[in-house]
């Protein structure tokens, strides 16, 4: 049970640095892609490719998922950026359908639909990260520090100006930014980090494959950051910790594991609707309407003390 | 007067339909100079033509010397152009202070972020904002969001300030805000330039007044001049309406 709950905290600390990294480009750049899979996925076999044929050390695995991740990120935007906005949604899922595939055949390298396997665990400082519970620690703290990374990039003043932009993109050009320059670097900051979640995938299941890095995984992470909230630094950690978390509480019911995918994605999918109908928001808009509400419940019961 | 921007026949076609047609324009530096003319003038893709929205067909736009013709507009802001829109165009979700620090973000990137702060209210105060910086743009009075774009424009705007209609939809207090607020800024030297329809306003500010109907311009001089001159006289005074 414990090894359970520990794996769960991996996997929602994968989440959460997929959902937030995407929420820069989402949320705040305003820039719609469905291809951040593919940068998972290139965080992941890069880490997988050091730690097989270099080393298992973190910090290089890292490094190197990182630079690839902002390299990849770089290919998308250059070119989709220059063309007009809506164009990069169509760009992105290109991009995706051509990553996956590359990931399926380029044998030599992605191992092609088998995989990568026996990608050995971390070190950190010398010391080998073996045990779940390690795992669990190291993900956490991983995920930590890209989320504090990414709230003081949001409240620096690139945040501030991929904010404005996104709100009134004449306005921001003529308050002096390049609209090209900042979605390119939101683009590429993004990507980089995404692969965060790469690194940390490859070396806690050992073993990656392109199926985890399709367009439904893209899919995913953009559920989680419409149903946490986008734009907002609290929403999409809750997307991604109810996205995780909600399956793992669907199997404590007696459902049959047949209709288990299916139920999951006819809920996702309900609530995604019904959220972009009346709390565009998310559950941080829903939050900050029941918190609204409360502040007012003693006002509007006269009747009632609120001592 | 030395002319700190210079326009020189500088013509738009839109779809055949000429907005500009070989204006020629000098801008005074130290003064305020005005635009004014009917809807459909070209006024609008005038200020949008210098501040580098619409690439003109024809014609030089030259700011101390410097070709402004070709540049994206981020650079000309960079150079020192700021401007107002008629609708504003504040940033809804942005505090008012972050509405000046975006512009403030890039004129004065290598101050630190404290003095950047220091500046930001200091506009606003300059702007005669009353209202806290703290508060959303979107939550505020027309009136107020006007002079919160005032003082972003103000944040680039050092060497030319172009202003698109600054006194509509202002009440007459307002109105004396708006135009004690321009006169000072070209007391202290800026070199502004504005585009309006209400002629009040340009008596009370302008210096220097160009009068443009259908892309041309038909008439300049002093406020009374074009005022009093036949073309404008028509426009504005009971004309023959136009077919």
């Amino acid at each position: 049970m414990t090894a359970y709950l520990e794996s769960l905290a991996v996997l929602c600390a994968i989440a959460a640095i997929l959902a937030s990294s995407l929420d820069l480009v989402l949320g705040f750049a305003g820039i719609f892609s469905v291809a951040h899979a593919v940068f998972f996925g290139i965080g992941a076999y890069a880490a997988s490719l050091v730690a097989l044929h270099l080393t298992a050390s973190l910090a290089f695995a890292l490094a190197v998922a990182m630079a690839a991740g902002a390299g990849a990120g770089l290919l998308l935007a250059v070119p989709a950026l220059r063309v007009r906005e809506e164009y990069f949604v169509v760009a992105s899922l290109g991009f995706q359908v051509v990553a996956t595939t590359v990931f399926e055949q380029w044998q030599a390298v992605t191992g092609g639909i088998g995989g990568l396997t026996g990608i050995p665990p971390p070190t950190v400082a010398g010391l080998k990260v073996e045990s779940y519970a390690g795992m669990a620690a190291l993900s956490v703290l991983l995920a930590g520090a890209v989320l504090a990374g990414l709230r003081a990039l949001v409240r620096s003043r690139l945040g501030r100006a991929l904010q404005a932009l996104n709100q009134d993109e004449v306005a921001a050009q003529a308050a002096g930014h390049n609209p090209v320059t900042l979605r390119t670097l939101a683009v590429v900051v993004s990507c980089s980090l995404a692969s965060v979640g790469g690194v940390i995938y490859a070396f806690f299941s050992s073993f990656v494959n392109p199926e985890s890095f399709t367009l439904d995984e893209s899919v995913r992470v953009m559920v989680m950051v419409i149903m946490g909230g986008a734009g907002t630094t609290a929403g999409p950690l809750l997307g991604a910790l109810f996205v995780t978390l909600f399956p793992a509480l669907l199997s404590f019911l007696t459902i049959p594991d047949q209709f288990l995918g299916p139920i999951q994605r006819l809920a996702y999918g309900l609530i995604v609707v019904v959220l972009m109908v009346y709390e565009p928001d998310g559950m941080v808009g829903l939050a900050r309407r029941l918190r609204r509400l409360r502040a007012l419940a003693p006002a509007g019961k006269p009747g009632e003390s609120t001592a | 007067m030395k002319a700190q921007l210079e326009i020189s026949s500088l013509s738009k076609a839109f779809g055949g339909n000429a907005v500009l047609d070989r204006v020629d324009l000098e801008v005074a530096a130290c003064a305020v100079s005005a635009v004014i003319g009917p809807n459909g003038a070209g006024k609008t893709t005038l200020f949008n033509a210098i501040s580098g929205f619409v690439p003109p067909d024809r014609g030089q736009i030259t700011l101390e010397g410097v070709e402004l013709v070709g540049m994206p507009p981020h650079r000309i802001a960079e150079l020192g152009v700021g401007r107002t829109f008629q609708n504003l165009r504040l940033f809804p979700r942005l505090t008012v202070l972050e509405n000046v620090l975006v512009a403030l973000d890039r004129t004065e990137r290598r101050q630190s972020r404290r003095r950047r702060q220091v500046q930001a209210r200091a506009l606003l105060e300059r702007a005669g904002v009353s209202a806290s910086p703290d508060t959303f743009a979107s939550d505020l009075s027309f009136a107020e969001q006007k002079f919160v774009s005032l003082a972003r424009a103000l944040a680039c705007g050092h060497r030319i300030l172009l202003l698109d209609e600054p006194g509509s939809g202002l009440d007459p207090p307002s109105l004396e805000r708006m135009y004690a607020l321009v006169r000072s800024l070209a007391a202290e030297g800026r070199t502004i330039l504005l585009i309006e329809h209400n002629l009040d306003v340009v008596r009370e500010l302008a210096e220097r007044v160009v009068f443009l109907d259908r892309g041309r311009a038909l008439a300049r001089g002093t406020p009374a001049q074009v005022f009093a001159s036949p073309e404008a006289a028509n426009s504005y005074f009971g004309g023959e309406p136009e077919p």
